[in-house]
């Protein structure tokens, strides 16, 4: 139990905080992974020795380092492999940390459902219940090869360990977020795609000025339209150059919303979220002969300039102004 | 003429358009001093007969029209500059209701031909595939008079300012209709150029000065009042499937039913804005006033309404002959073959009824129904006549009616008499499996052209109106379905005041602030139509002019043909109806003795079924009568108990007596007394001995008013039919009691005895039964009441099969099992697609025969895939039902999750696997590998198999019954800790006795009792037995809510005996068992014990007296004020019946909540089940 995992209690829309939080956890070890939006992953195992105290006695030193120095609370889990610490993490409530040793992993687990294993989605769990395999102490109980049956060979044979306890991750550091989101609420039933469009455009704006504030840039985009009904559609597609250009996510992401074909569907919300998140200047970038690309270019980076001064709303889209 | 004719109305048979009734607007146009008022509904005719109606009581003059969507002339359909690309199908949500074809309205002008045109064309558009459409080819008529208005073409062109295109366009109307085509102005204060706009109503005037065509003004009525916009706002979103969105353009709130005043100064705009002097207005007004004029359609002369169209005598066997003459053989024919010949009453009688037939002319009538019937018995479908139509013997001799009437004393006059005048009624009742047939056969005999069925509007009520209202003011669907389903199924109307009085709805009324105007639209669109089915049992014969006086439209589903008129118009229009009702009693009695002669050979003729069998009354009078028709509700199988039925007559008199009416007027209770000898019999006078004698002298039977009325006063019977009825009204009773005190003083009657007749004449009302109705019920009771008795297995399976009746499939299978019917499990190798019985043990006491469950109970399963498995039967392997009987993959999980495969080895999650593989092995196309090991058996995978509680939460899921054991079996520990009494020791519980009792709710009701109270009568059903409880009044507060939106229930009440087989609980409070098991399992009895003691149910511990009783009690504590000082609001909004008997207004409604439960509700989900 020497890895910890963290949750900030943030604010939405307060990321920015993050990497000041991480700042804090580094104070204690320099292994330390960010988990954005709000949470870390950091490897207490020299810092053990280092400080004299153990890793949950270090975990009260965090939160309250957290709480003095930036108002922030923070939930943390703590156990034998970062697995298992965001297990534990689950568990957790701000002023109790969870923690798991290593010798009561396997009695740890095997009351929990299988959808609390990281790497274990809705698909994947939904095919473990309908066949019985509810809680991970029965999967750890099933045969390999049944397992291995129900969800393919290779994650039926990780499914499996991780069932049992075997937690083969580690915590890197100084790896990058990979996605960034943001969200638009309908306050009514919004039918017209006008307004559909607006919302795609101000998204596509914001991700934009997130991602090239974090000097980032990403491979793919990912529309989530939700309905009245709280279901939702969701569709992927990948960029044609990685990109923090916010021209170029809007028209992906009216692209993806014009594939749906929508027309009376209820919409009550229009998500879109950047993903594969890479270093800004590692990004090829195509360029033209057409000037109007340049240009537009700049006057984003004029923009960014004038809202980093003025504010957010110093400079947008015509459009969105009204 | 004064006043303003609107030429363009349209009512709430407009489906999701019109917002007014047509009863609203005739008595508004009389209001506002209109003469004529026409009704032009989208689409239909529908309103046209209520319409007519209501203009004849308000002294309005109706015109008779239709909205029509019109295709455009051939030679336009090729323009391309209008036609748009085909959208991308979308993936959510749908794609928008296509309203864009243009409308144009059209009225009947020229009478009978005008109506005829009106009614073809109607029809016409009907037959386009979609939404109706009218094809220009078919738009053509000489009789009406058409309206070119802003949904017109013409009008889209000028409201997209191109004139002319609007004259190009106008010339094919002129070339069709020439003098009679009218331009359409309105005005609705709008902006901009569009429909309702000022420029293009000065436009459309511009044009018919220009064009030379008469323009008329009209205000495209919508609704009756102003104010109502939001309402057309609602009723456009449910139309389009869409949210009101006010930034798109919102009713601009100006179609109503203006007054002359106002389209005065319309009109003055409206020239002004053309360019005209103001002086020209009152021109446009009289143009529009003289169209009216010209459009004249008599109600009685021109649609028909008061005259009888029977089919042509040669359609119905009378060749040559009369169809009167026909009849008169045919009935001696009759009585030849029942052997009634030698016997003179009969032959009598005959005469008698034929003479009555030969006075109204019906003769053809009853040939046809004869006919109809013939053709019904040659398909080898049952079918049996119900109704007063029984009373007739010439129906019994044509073969339409099985009893004998002179038998059974039923009386011709209660159906048809030289005095009555409405068409008589003959209702045929068939097996509900094969109505369809029926209707195909009619059809087929007599010809699309004579027959088609009844519509039947579907109107809002509350939940739906709920519905449609919150998805137009975007709420969120869960909550919608959560309000929606809170309330029980009311009249929209009543939303409001339903919020305030009923217990069950507390919580709701809490928040109702929060939904806003959710309310008041809810109560506005109460009562109009919101789509239209076929009616289940009416058909249309005429003759071939039925389509000339009907519209016609195909139903949805098979096609028929189906006037849109429902069965009080179609009355009223004098078209001759036959209810064709399909029950389906019939069909699992069919089924039952196909299923008896498919395994045993033996051939069972229901119709000769030994009279008075003891082993049938005997069930009958253990008042276990599951499943028998009409006498499986809890209150008649308590009045089945109590009355002990030992004959038929017997039969016949309990279930008239299980009537509202006879309820009402407490004639159970000095029956069942004089019954049981614990009573004398009393006569008001020794002449009503004879017609009272075989009920004990109390009145039952409508045929018993009758013969009392007839035999005091010395009228005939005829004549004694028509004062029946007109008991039913207030005002002619009055005239009815001076008649009678005379008349019967005139024979000589004391005062004492009149005065004591005409007691019983009067209370008995309008109620009661007519016992040719009761006789006609009677006999299928007692035939599903003998093979219960005699081949308890074939009654289930057919039972289960066509699933009459009130209670759900479980229930049935519960009491199969109480019985000693073995229920088998589902297995691909065994099951049939229906419902089968199997010989389980055969030894000397005799056969037992068990009940095979059927594959069309699984849910999901299709007609195709269920026979394609029967069909296969055996399989030797789960790869050999695979690759044969190719189920889809969710059902074959669904059959291995219920046990049907079991017989292929392995538990049923590694069934689960196997079947996964092969389906995915079928799909990557890796062949017939084999992913099975050891022959025949399959290979178990080590999954873990489906606990217990698992198999039977797959049942209920997957069946919907509870197959292999009863679910409240699992729960009897914890029954035994709150120390419940079980439906089997109840029995020998005492009156008065408090009692806890807990199980399925199996049905739940609120009839209209006596005390004009509203009880809440509910059953449970705890696997050993029936629990029947009620609710009254005082326990309503804590225990409504509860009883209506839970599955389990725990209840606590005292025991009611009223006979040795006649018991009742009477609940005090109630729980939701679910929750409590729940809380039993996570928290312990701790837990328990603090739930008994807060939340549910009563909250002190005074068994029976609820918080309304406690209301009413003093502050002091002593007992409530009884009588009049102890009035709650409620009693205010009574309904009284004309009697004197008074109704709750809440009662006799199907009440809140899903109805009983069904399949997956009545088990908690763990996140392990299958599936």
């Amino acid at each position: 139990m020497t890895i910890l995992c963290v949750r900030f209690q943030l604010p939405p829309m307060y990321e920015a905080a993050l990497p000041g939080l991480l700042g804090l956890l580094e104070e204690f070890t320099p292994v330390v992974q960010a988990l954005p939006p709000d949470g870390a992953l950091a490897d207490l195992r020299g810092a053990e020795r280092y400080f004299g105290r153990t890793a949950v006695e270090l975990a009260s030193v965090i939160r309250v380092r957290a709480l003095a120095l930036h108002g922030v609370d923070c939930v943390i889990g703590a156990g034998p492999g970062p697995m298992l610490a965001r297990m534990a993490l689950r568990d957790a409530r701000p002023g109790v940390t969870r923690a798991v040793a290593g010798d009561e992993v396997r009695d740890f687990l095997a009351g929990k459902p299988v959808a609390a294993l990281p790497g274990v989605g809705a698909r994947t769990a939904r095919t473990l219940c309908e066949y019985g395999l509810d809680t991970l102490g029965r999967v750890a109980a099933a045969p390999l090869s049944t397992l291995q049956r129900l969800v393919g060979a290779r994650a039926g044979r990780e499914l499996r360990e991780k069932a049992n306890g075997v937690d083969r991750g580690r915590v890197v550091p100084n790896a990058v977020s990979r996605s960034l989101a943001t969200e638009r609420p309908f306050t009514r039933d919004e039918l017209d795609p006008g307004r559909h469009r607006r919302a795609l455009l101000s998204a596509g704006e914001e991700l934009g000025a997130r991602l090239r504030a974090l000097d980032t840039v990403c491979r793919s985009l990912t529309l989530t339209v939700r309905y009245a009904d709280r279901t939702a559609t969701t569709r992927t597609r990948t960029l044609p150059e990685p990109t923090a250009h916010s021209a170029a996510l809007s028209a992906a992401a009216y692209g993806l919303y014009e594939a749906l074909g929508l027309q009376r569907a209820r919409v009550r919300a229009i998500a879109l979220r950047a993903e594969g998140l890479g270093p800004a200047e590692q990004a090829s970038h195509q360029l033209t002969f057409d000037p109007v690309d340049e240009k537009l270019r700049r006057i984003e980076e004029v923009a960014d300039r004038a809202r980093a001064k003025f504010g957010p709303r110093a400079v947008m889209p015509g459009s969105l102004a009204a | 003429m004064p006043g303003f004719t609107h030429l363009h109305t349209v009512s709430g048979f407009s489906l999701r358009y019109g917002a007014s009734h047509p009863e609203r607007l005739a008595e508004r146009a009389s209001e506002r001093g209109m003469d004529a008022l026409a009704l032009t509904d989208r689409d239909t005719l529908a309103g046209s007969v209520r319409f007519a109606k209501a203009c004849a009581k308000a002294g309005v003059r109706p015109l008779f029209g239709a909205e029509l969507a019109v295709a455009a002339p051939t030679a336009a359909a090729g323009d391309e500059s209008v036609r748009r690309e085909r959208r991308r199908t979308p993936v959510r949500g749908g794609a928008f209701i296509d309203e864009s074809t243009p409308r144009v309205t059209f009225l009947a002008r020229d009478g009978s031909r005008g109506w005829a045109d009106l009614c073809r064309l109607v029809s016409a558009a009907h037959t386009a595939p979609g939404l109706p459409l009218l094809t220009w080819d078919d738009n053509h008529a000489d009789g009406l008079t058409v309206l070119l208005g802003p949904d017109s073409d013409v009008g889209r062109a000028l409201a997209a300012g191109r004139p002319d295109r609007a004259a190009r366009l106008l010339a094919p109307w002129r070339e069709v209709y020439g003098d009679a085509l009218r331009l359409e102005a309105v005005w609705h204060g709008r902006e901009g150029t569009g429909p309702g706009s000022l420029r293009l109503a000065a436009r459309t005037l511009g044009l018919a000065a220009e064009q030379g065509v008469r323009p008329v003004l009209s205000n495209a009525v919508r609704y009756a009042d102003p104010g109502l916009g939001p309402v057309a706002d609602v009723l456009d979103a449910a139309r389009r499937l869409v949210p009101v969105d006010p930034a798109k353009g919102l009713d601009s709130g100006e179609a109503w039913l203006k007054g002359e005043g106002a389209m005065l100064a319309a009109a003055e705009r409206i020239v002004e804005a053309a360019g005209f002097r103001r002086e020209t207005a009152p021109r446009l007004l009289e143009q529009t006033r003289a169209t009216a004029a010209e459009c004249l359609v008599d109600p009685e002369d021109d649609l028909g309404m008061g005259s009888v169209h029977f089919p042509e005598p040669h359609l119905v066997g009378a060749g040559r002959r009369t169809a009167q003459r026909t009849l008169a053989s045919r009935a001696a024919a009759g009585m030849v073959l029942r052997g009634h010949a030698g016997r003179r009453e009969y032959w009598e009688r005959m005469h008698r009824e034929l003479d009555i037939i030969a006075h109204h002319g019906f003769a053809s009538y009853f040939l046809t129904v004869a006919q109809v019937v013939d053709d019904v018995r040659d398909m080898g479908i049952r079918v049996a006549a119900r109704g007063s139509g029984a009373g007739s013997l010439v129906n019994h001799l044509l073969g339409i009616a099985h009893a004998d009437p002179v038998e059974h004393g039923l009386l011709m006059e209660r159906f048809l008499s030289k005095e009555r005048v409405v068409l008589p009624d003959i209702d045929i009742d068939v097996e509900s499996a094969r109505r369809l047939e029926v209707y195909r056969a009619i059809i087929g005999r007599f010809g699309t052209e004579r027959v088609a069925t009844v519509a039947m509007p579907e109107t809002y009520r509350v939940r739906h109106a709920i519905r449609d209202v919150g998805a137009a003011l975007s709420m969120d669907p869960a909550e919608i379905d959560r309000v929606a389903k809170s309330f029980p199924h009311i009249r929209a109307r009543d939303a409001r005041a339903a919020l305030d009085e009923l217990p069950e709805l507390r919580e709701l009324a809490g928040e109702r602030e929060r939904y806003g105007r959710l309310w008041e639209l809810v109560e506005a669109l109460d009562a109009l139509p919101r789509g239209v089915a076929m009616h289940p049992c009416g058909v249309l014969l005429s003759d071939a002019s039925l389509l000339t006086r009907t519209p016609v439209m195909p139903t949805s589903g098979e096609g028929f043909p189906m006037a849109q008129f429902d069965k009080d118009d179609v009355e009223d229009l004098g078209l001759l109806k036959l209810d064709v009702l399909g029950v389906r009693m019939q069909s699992a009695m069919a089924h039952a003795v196909t299923e008896v002669e498919r395994a045993t050979g033996e051939r069972i003729d229901l119709d000769a079924v030994p009279e008075g069998d003891p082993a049938t009354y005997g069930l009958i009078r253990s008042a276990e009568t599951l499943g028998c028709f009409q006498i499986e509700s809890p209150g008649q199988r308590d009045l089945v108990g109590r009355l002990q039925p030992s004959t038929f007559h017997d039969l016949v008199v309990d279930i008239s007596l299980f009537r509202p009416g006879p309820v009402a007027a407490d004639m159970v209770r000095p029956f069942i007394e004089a019954r049981h000898g614990r009573a004398p019999v009393r006569y008001p006078h020794p002449d009503l001995e004879e017609p009272l004698k075989g009920t004990y002298g109390v009145v039952v039977f409508h045929e018993q008013v009758i013969d009392i009325v007839a035999v005091m006063t010395g009228c005939g019977r005829g004549e004694a039919d028509r004062v029946r009825r007109g008991l039913s009204d207030p005002e002619s009773q009055g005239r009815i009691k001076v008649w009678f005190a005379q008349h019967a003083a005139a024979r000589g009657y004391d005062a004492e005895t009149i005065q004591r007749t005409w007691g019983i004449v009067e209370a008995f009302g309008s109620y009661g039964f007519c016992k040719a109705h009761a006789v006609a019920f009677a006999v299928p009771t007692y035939q599903s009441a003998w093979l219960k008795a005699h081949h308890p297995a074939a009654f289930y399976a057919g039972l289960l099969t066509h699933d009459p009746g009130m209670y759900p499939k479980r229930l049935l299978l519960a009491d199969a099992r109480r019985r000693g019917v073995p229920v088998l499990p589902l297995d691909v190798n065994k099951s049939g697609v229906a419902h089968r019985i199997e010989l389980v043990s055969e030894s000397s006491q005799g056969e037992a025969w068990g009940l095979r469950l059927a594959l069309f109970d699984v849910h999901g399963i299709s007609e195709a895939e269920a026979a394609r498995i029967a069909d296969g039967q055996p399989y030797a392997s789960l790869l050999d039902f695979w690759e044969r009987a190719r189920p889809s993959r969710p059902l074959a999980g669904r059959l291995a999750q219920v046990g049907a495969l079991d017989a292929f080895g392995a538990n049923r999650r590694d069934l689960q696997l196997h079947l996964t593989e092969l389906h995915r092995g079928a799909r990557g196309g890796r062949g017939d590998q084999l992913p099975l090991s050891g022959g025949r058996k399959t290979a178990s995978a080590g999954l873990p198999d489906l606990t217990p509680e698992e198999r039977l939460s797959a049942e209920l899921g997957v069946l919907s019954m509870d197959a292999s054991r009863h679910l409240m079996d699992d729960h009897g520990t914890f029954l035994k800790e709150l120390g419940v009494v079980s439906a089997r020791r109840l029995r020998e519980a005492r009156h008065g006795e408090t009692v806890l009792v807990a199980g399925a709710k199996a049905a739940t009701q609120t009839p209209p009792v006596r005390s004009g109270k509203r009880v809440i009568f509910s059953t449970l059903d705890d696997g050993t037995g029936l629990v029947d409880l009620a609710f009254f009044d005082d326990s309503h507060d804590a225990c409504a809510h509860t009883v209506f939106h839970s599955w389990l229930l725990l209840v606590r009440g005292v025991v009611q005996r009223r006979g040795p087989r006649s018991l009742s609980v009477v609940g005090s409070a109630a729980w939701n068992l679910a929750d409590l098991l729940r809380v039993r399992q996570e928290e312990g009895l701790e837990g328990v014990a603090a739930r008994l003691a807060g939340a549910d149910g009563s909250r002190d511990g005074d068994p029976g007296d609820g918080p309304a009783r406690r209301r009413l009690a003093g502050s002091d504590g002593r007992p409530a004020p009884a009588g009049s000082a102890a009035r709650d609001p409620m009693e205010d909004r009574r309904i009284r019946m004309p009697t004197g008997y008074e109704m709750h207004p809440w009662a006799d409604l199907r009440p809140a909540g899903e109805g009983p439960a069904v399949g997956r509700k009545l088990w908690h989900q763990s996140p392990g089940s299958a599936g």
